[in-house]
C-alpha cells in the first residue's frame, strides 16, 4: 500500500511487436511439433513409418517432437503471455526493445538449431536435455537475456505492487535457470559432443529433478501466470481469491521441486528418496487444485458465455484438463500405482492430457482472445474457433483414453504371473505390444484431430491478421516519484518467513536425524505451529500488511522465491551427490566399459534407444522374473549419462549382456522382424554402412577419465589396437554363424555394448560411513 | 417457451463488491473469499498421511528393503511351485506327444518362443534341427525338457525354465516329439549354427532381406 506521492501522468505505448512475433512463432511452431508428434505416433503403430532411414527414426524424432513441444511451441507461447500482461500489470513498456529482438530471434535460431542437430543424432541422451552443448549455452545466455529485460521491466514498473500472475513468471524465470544449468552441466569431447558430469543414480537424480521440474516450471508456473492475467480478462469477472492465490503460490513452488523421484519409483534409487517423492507428490495434489479453483471459480458469473466464446470455452476446458492431470500425477506416484503405470502407455497418456488439455488449449484461448486487439480486427471466424474447440476435444479424449486403456494392458500383462506366482503369464514382451496395437492407431487418430485444429487455428489467425493494420496498446500511466521501498533484510526477518523457515528446517531434521535429535525437532514443530498460530492471532493485520509490503518489492519477493525453489533440491541431490561412490554400489561395480563398448554406447545414445528401452530391472516381482535380478546402483555407477529410461515401448535391456549370440543382434538390427515376430522396431540399415568413429575415441575416454571412469586405454593406437581386437573376435563369431561383416563397422561396435550389459562384478561392502540419511 | 435465451441478454451477475480488494491491475479485480473446507480438508490430510507414512516406514523403519522383498516373493513362488507340479518322465511325455490339444499347444509356444532361432519348420538355424534324428546332447524327451528348462547358455539358448515353466516346457517338448516316434536310431552330433536363410551381405541394403525370406539351402 503505497501512499499518495507526487508525480507526473504520460501515455506510454507497449512494445507489442514482439508480443505479435512471439505468437506467430507459438502457432507455427506448435503446428510443426504436432505434425512431429503424429509422426512418431503413426511410427509406433506402423513401423514402416520409419522409412530405413536414420534422420527419421523414432529414436531421432521423438526428441524432437518433446523439445520442439515443450521449448518452442510452449515456450513462445509463455514468451508471449508474458511480453503481452508483463507490461501491462507492470504499467510500462519493456525495458529494453533490443533485448526483447535479440531474446525473440535468439530463441528462435536455437529452435533451428535443435530442428537440425536432433535427427542427425547429435544428443546428450538425457530427455528433454538432448541438445548438445553449444546449443545448451545459447539457451542459457538467451535465458539470461531474458530475466534481464524482465527483472528490468519490473524494477522500472509504475504499478506499485506485483500482480498474482507476475509471482508465477518470476518463479519460472529464476527455476528454470536453475535446473537447466545444473542438468546441462557436462565436459565437452568435441564441438558436437559432451558427457554430463553426473553418472548413474546421481545422473538420474539431477535429471529427474529437471525433467520433473521442466514440467512444474515450463509448462506449469508460467501458464498459471498466463491463466491468472488472461481468464479473469476474457470473463470480466474478478479473480475468485487472493489469500488463495498466496497460498496457491507459495506451496506449489516450495513442493513441486521435491517430487522429481516419482520417476524412479521402484528403482534402486534409495528408498528414502523414493519416499520423499511419492509424498511431495501428494501433497501437491491440494495446491494444483487451489489453481484450478481460482481458475474454475473465476467464471462464476460468466459461464453463460461460454456459449457463444471460443476464448472461454478454451480456458475452461484447460483449467478442467489441468485439474484431472494434476490429479492423475499424485495418483500415479504413489509407489503401488506406479509398479503398474510406469514404463507404459499410462504416462504418456497422462503427459499429453497436461500438454494437449492445459498448455494447448491455454494456449488457444490466449491466441483467440489476443489476435483481435494485437492486429486491431474482429477475429476471422468464431465458427471454425468453435470447431476448432471440437476437434481439440475430441481429439485428446480419443488420445487420452487409447493411452489408458494401452497403459494398464500393458502394465497388467507385463506383470500377470502363474504357477503360483513363479512364472510370467506372458513370458513374450511382444504379447503386450501386438495386444494394444489398435490402441496405438487410435491414439495416433486423436492427436491428428488435435492437429487438425490446430491448423484451423493458424489458418483462421492469418485470415484475421493479414493485411491487417498492427496496433500497439497504449495507456495513460501515474509515473510516481518516489517508492517506498523496504529494507533488505526485513524480506526476511519476519515472522512468517521465520516461522516458515524454521517449520521447514524442524521438518527435515526430524525426517532425516537419528531418534533423540529427531524427538527435539518433533518439539520445535510443535513450538513453532503454536508460536505461529498464537502469534498471528494477536499481530492483527501485521502479516498481511507484511505481504502487502512485499508485493511491492520484487527483490526480496524473487529472493524468497528463489529460496523456496531450492530447498528441495538441495536436500535430495547433495546428499547423492557428495556420498562416496563406494557407499553407493550395493555390493556390485559395474565392469568398465571397452573402448570399442564405449564407442558401442554412443551409437545406442544417439539412435535414442533409450526412448524405448530401459536399463533399470525394478524390484518388482514381474520385472525380476522376465529381466532377472532387480538393478543395483552400482551397476550403473560408470554410466555418463545414465540410461535407465522412461519407457517401455521394448524391453528392458539392463541384463541382455550374453542373452543371445552375436549374430542375433545382427539379424534382429537389420530387421527386427527377422527374429521377434510382430516387432514395431525401425530397421537400423545405416548401422551395417557407417565405420565407427574410433579417432574420437581419444577424446571421449580422456573425458570418461576426467569424470572417474577408469580405463586403461588412452593413446589413440593403444585404443585402435583394443578396438580392432575386441571388433574382430565379434566379426571372427559372426562369420561362423554365417554372416560376414567388416569388423569397422558401427553394428560390431553396437553389439559390442549390447553384449556387455549387465556385467558386473562383486564389491566388498564399503566400511560403513554414517548414513547422511536413516532409510 | 423459448428455453435457449440470447446470451448477451442474459443480465451479468453482479459483482459482490464485499470481498473485493480495493486495488486493480489492468482491470482485473480480485475477490479475496475464503478458502473451501473441503479444499483445506485435503491439503492437511495429504500433510497427516504424509508424516504417518514417514513415521511409519522411515522414523520407525518399518519401510523393508525392497530388494530382500521381492527375492523372497520370488523364492516363495518358486518352492510353491515345484511343490504343486506333477512330476514328468519319458513316458509321459511320449504320450503327451501323441495328444492332439498338447500339440496344439506346444505348437504355440514352439513357434512364439523358439522358432526365431530353430526356424518354424524346426529345421534349425542358430539352433540345431530338432527333425531329424541328431541330438546334441540325447534323443530322449527328458534330455530335451532339461535343455528347454536349464538352456545351453554358452551357445545363446536362454533358460526357458523360469520364463515358460515345467507345464510349458513338457508341452514344446511333446510338440517336438510329435515329429519323432520312440525307439527310434539317434546319432549325438554337435550342431554348426547356420545364418538366417536369405540374409544378404552387410553392404546391400536391408530392403531386401525381407522378413520371414524363404529358407535357402545353408544345411
Amino acid at each position: 500500500m503505497s501512499t499518495a506521492a507526487s508525480g507526473t501522468k504520460t501515455i506510454i505505448e507497449f512494445d507489442d511487436k514482439v508480443v505479435r512475433q512471439f505468437l506467430v512463432a507459438t502457432m507455427v511452431w506448435g503446428i510443426v511439433g504436432m505434425l512431429v508428434g503424429v509422426i512418431i505416433a503413426t511410427q509406433l503403430a506402423v513401423w514402416q513409418a520409419n522409412f530405413n532411414t536414420s534422420f527419421l527414426t523414432f529414436g531421432r524424432l521423438r526428441p524432437l517432437h518433446t523439445n520442439a513441444v515443450i521449448f518452442a511451441f510452449v515456450g513462445n507461447m509463455v514468451f508471449t503471455g508474458v511480453y503481452y500482461s508483463l507490461q501491462r500489470l507492470c504499467k510500462v513498456r519493456m525495458a529494453s526493445d533490443f533485448l526483447s529482438k535479440l531474446h525473440f530471434w535468439g530463441w528462435q535460431l536455437i529452435i533451428v538449431a535443435a530442428a537440425i542437430t536432433l535427427p542427425l543424432g547429435l544428443t546428450r541422451g538425457k530427455e528433454y536435455a538432448e541438445l548438445i552443448w553449444p546449443i545448451n549455452i545459447a539457451v542459457a545466455l538467451i535465458w539470461v537475456v531474458f530475466a534481464v529485460n524482465f527483472f528490468w521491466t519490473i524494477a522500472k514498473r509504475n504499478e506499485p505492487t506485483l500482480y498474482v500472475g507476475i509471482w508465477f513468471y518470476i518463479a519460472t524465470v529464476i527455476t528454470v535457470a536453475m535446473l537447466y544449468i545444473v542438468n546441462h552441466l557436462s565436459i565437452p569431447t568435441s564441438w558436437t559432443h559432451s558427457y554430463p558430469i553426473f553418472g548413474g543414480v546421481q545422473d538420474a537424480l539431477v535429471q529427474w529433478w529437471y525433467g520433473h521440474n521442466a514440467v512444474a516450471f515450463f509448462l506449469t508456473t508460467p501458464i498459471l501466470g498466463i491463466m491468472y492475467y488472461f481468464l479473469p480478462k476474457a470473463a470480466g469477472r474478478p479473480v475468485y481469491s487472493y489469500r488463495l492465490s498466496i497460498v496457491h503460490f507459495w506451496s506449489l513452488v516450495f513442493l513441486y521441486i521435491w517430487a522429481g523421484p516419482h520417476h524412479l519409483l521402484n528403482t534402486a534409487l534409495p528408498v528414502w528418496l523414493q519416499s520423499l517423492g511419492m509424498l511431495f507428490s501428494l501433497m501437491l495434489w491440494a495446491p494444483s487444485w487451489a489453481g484450478m479453483l481460482n481458475g474454475l471459480l473465476t467464471l462464476r458469473g460468466a459461464w453463460h458465455k461460454l456459449r457463444t466464446d471460443p476464448v472461454l470455452k478454451f480456458f475452461a476446458a484447460a483449467v478442467t484438463f489441468y485439474g484431472m492431470a494434476t490429479f492423475e500425477g499424485p495418483l500415479m506416484s504413489i509407489k503401488s500405482v506406479n509398479a503398474l503405470s510406469h514404463y507404459s502407455d499410462w504416462t504418456v497418456g497422462h503427459v499429453h492430457s497436461g500438454a494437449l488439455g492445459w498448455n494447448g488449449f491455454m494456449t488457444a484461448g490466449m491466441v483467440y482472445w489476443l489476435a483481435p486487439r494485437l492486429w486491431n480486427r474482429k477475429l476471422h471466424s468464431t465458427q471454425l474457433a468453435n470447431m476448432h474447440f471440437w476437434l481439440g476435444l475430441v481429439g485428446i479424449l480419443l488420445y487420452v483414453a487409447a493411452m489408458w486403456m494401452s497403459g494398464i494392458t500393458q502394465g497388467l500383462m507385463l506383470s500377470a504371473t502363474r504357477e503360483s506366482g513363479s512364472i510370467l503369464a506372458y513370458p513374450n514382451f511382444l504379447d503386450a505390444v501386438t495386444s494394444t496395437m489398435f490402441l496405438h492407431h487410435i491414439r495416433a487418430g486423436g492427436g491428428l484431430l488435435y492437429l487438425a485444429g490446430f491448423i484451423l487455428c493458424g489458418y483462421n489467425l492469418w485470415k484475421t491478421a493479414w493485411g491487417a493494420e498492427t496496433v500497439n496498446g497504449t495507456m495513460e500511466v501515474f509515473v510516481a516519484e518516489k517508492r517506498h521501498a523496504m529494507g533488505l533484510g526485513r524480506g526476511f526477518l519476519n515472522a512468517p518467513v521465520l516461522y516458515s523457515l524454521a517449520l521447514v528446517a524442524f521438518s527435515i531434521g526430524w525426517a532425516a536425524l537419528p531418534a533423540t535429535w529427531g524427538g527435539l525437532c518433533i518439539v520445535g514443530i510443535l513450538a513453532t505451529v503454536m508460536g505461529a498460530v498464537t502469534h498471528k492471532e494477536f499481530s492483527g493485520t501485521a502479516w498481511s500488511d507484511w505481504y502487502e509490503e512485499l508485493l511491492a518489492n520484487s527483490l526480496q519477493f524473487s529472493l524468497l522465491t528463489a529460496l523456496a525453489v531450492a530447498t528441495g533440491g538441495i536436500v535430495q541431490i547433495v546428499p547423492t551427490v557428495i556420498m562416496q561412490k563406494a557407499g553407493n554400489m550395493e555390493g556390485v561395480r559395474q565392469i568398465p566399459y571397452t573402448p570399442l563398448e564405449l564407442a558401442g554406447r554412443d551409437i545406442y545414445v544417439r539412435e535414442g534407444c533409450y526412448n524405448c528401452h530401459s536399463q533399470m530391472i525394478r524390484t518388482l516381482v514381474g520385472d525380476v522374473l522376465r529381466y532377472g535380478d532387480y538393478s543395483k546402483l552400482g551397476e550403473s555407477i560408470y554410466d555418463h549419462p545414465y540410461q535407465w529410461g522412461s519407457k517401455r515401448t521394448g524391453p528392458d535391456l539392463a541384463r541382455l549382456g550374453s542373452k543371445y549370440p552375436n549374430v542375433w543382434h545382427y539379424n534382429h538390427m537389420l530387421d527386427p522382424r527377422n527374429v521377434s515376430i510382430g516387432s514395431t522396431m525401425p530397421n537400423y540399415p545405416w548401422l551395417f554402412r557407417d565405420k565407427t568413429g574410433v579417432e574420437a575415441l581419444v577424446s571421449k575416454i580422456a573425458v570418461q577419465k576426467k569424470l572417474g571412469v577408469p580405463f586403461r586405454e588412452t593413446t589413440l593406437s593403444e585404443i585402435q589396437e583394443s578396438c580392432a581386437k575386441q571388433a574382430g573376435v565379434i566379426a571372427a563369431d559372426l562369420k561362423t554363424a554365417g554372416v560376414e561383416t567388416p569388423p569397422d563397422r558401427e553394428i560390431v561396435a553396437l553389439i559390442a555394448y549390447l553384449q556387455k550389459l549387465g556385467r558386473s562384478e562383486p564389491v566388498k561392502p564399503a566400511p560403513s560411513a554414517p548414513p547422511v540419511v536413516q532409510r | 417457451m423459448n428455453t435457449t435465451p440470447d446470451p448477451d441478454q442474459i443480465p451479468e451477475a453482479p459483482i459482490d463488491v464485499e470481498d473485493l480488494r480495493p486495488h486493480v491491475y489492468d482491470g482485473i479485480q480480485e475477490y479475496d473469499k475464503r478458502l473451501p473446507n473441503w479444499w483445506l480438508f485435503t491439503l492437511y490430510g495429504t500433510i497427516v498421511f504424509v508424516v504417518g507414512y514417514w513415521a511409519i516406514m522411515h522414523t520407525m523403519g518399518l519401510a523393508s528393503d525392497p530388494g530382500a522383498k521381492v527375492t523372497e516373493q520370488i523364492m516363495a513362488a518358486r518352492a510353491a511351485a515345484v511343490k504343486n507340479s506333477p512330476e514328468i518322465n519319458d513316458a509321459k511325455l511320449w504320450a503327451m506327444s501323441k495328444d492332439p490339444a498338447v500339440v496344439a499347444t506346444g505348437k504355440q509356444i514352439f513357434d512364439t518362443m523358439c522358432a526365431s532361432c530353430h526356424r518354424p519348420d524346426l529345421m534349425g538355424m542358430i539352433g540345431p534341427n530338432l527333425r531329424d534324428q541328431q541330438w546334441v546332447f540325447g534323443g530322449a524327451p527328458m534330455v530335451a525338457v532339461k535343455t528347454i528348462t536349464e538352456g545351453v547358455l554358452l551357445k545363446g539358448m536362454p533358460a526357458w525354465g523360469p520364463i515358460l515353466g515345467q507345464e510349458k516346457v513338457s508341452q514344446a517338448a511333446a510338440y517336438i516329439f510329435s515329429f519323432h516316434t520312440e525307439g527310434e536310431a539317434v546319432e549325438i552330433k554337435p550342431w554348426v549354427p547356420v545364418g538366417v536363410p536369405g540374409l544378404p551381405a552387410p553392404a546391400v541394403p536391408a530392403s531386401t532381406a525381407a522378413p520371414g525370406a524363404p529358407p535357402g539351402t545353408a544345411q
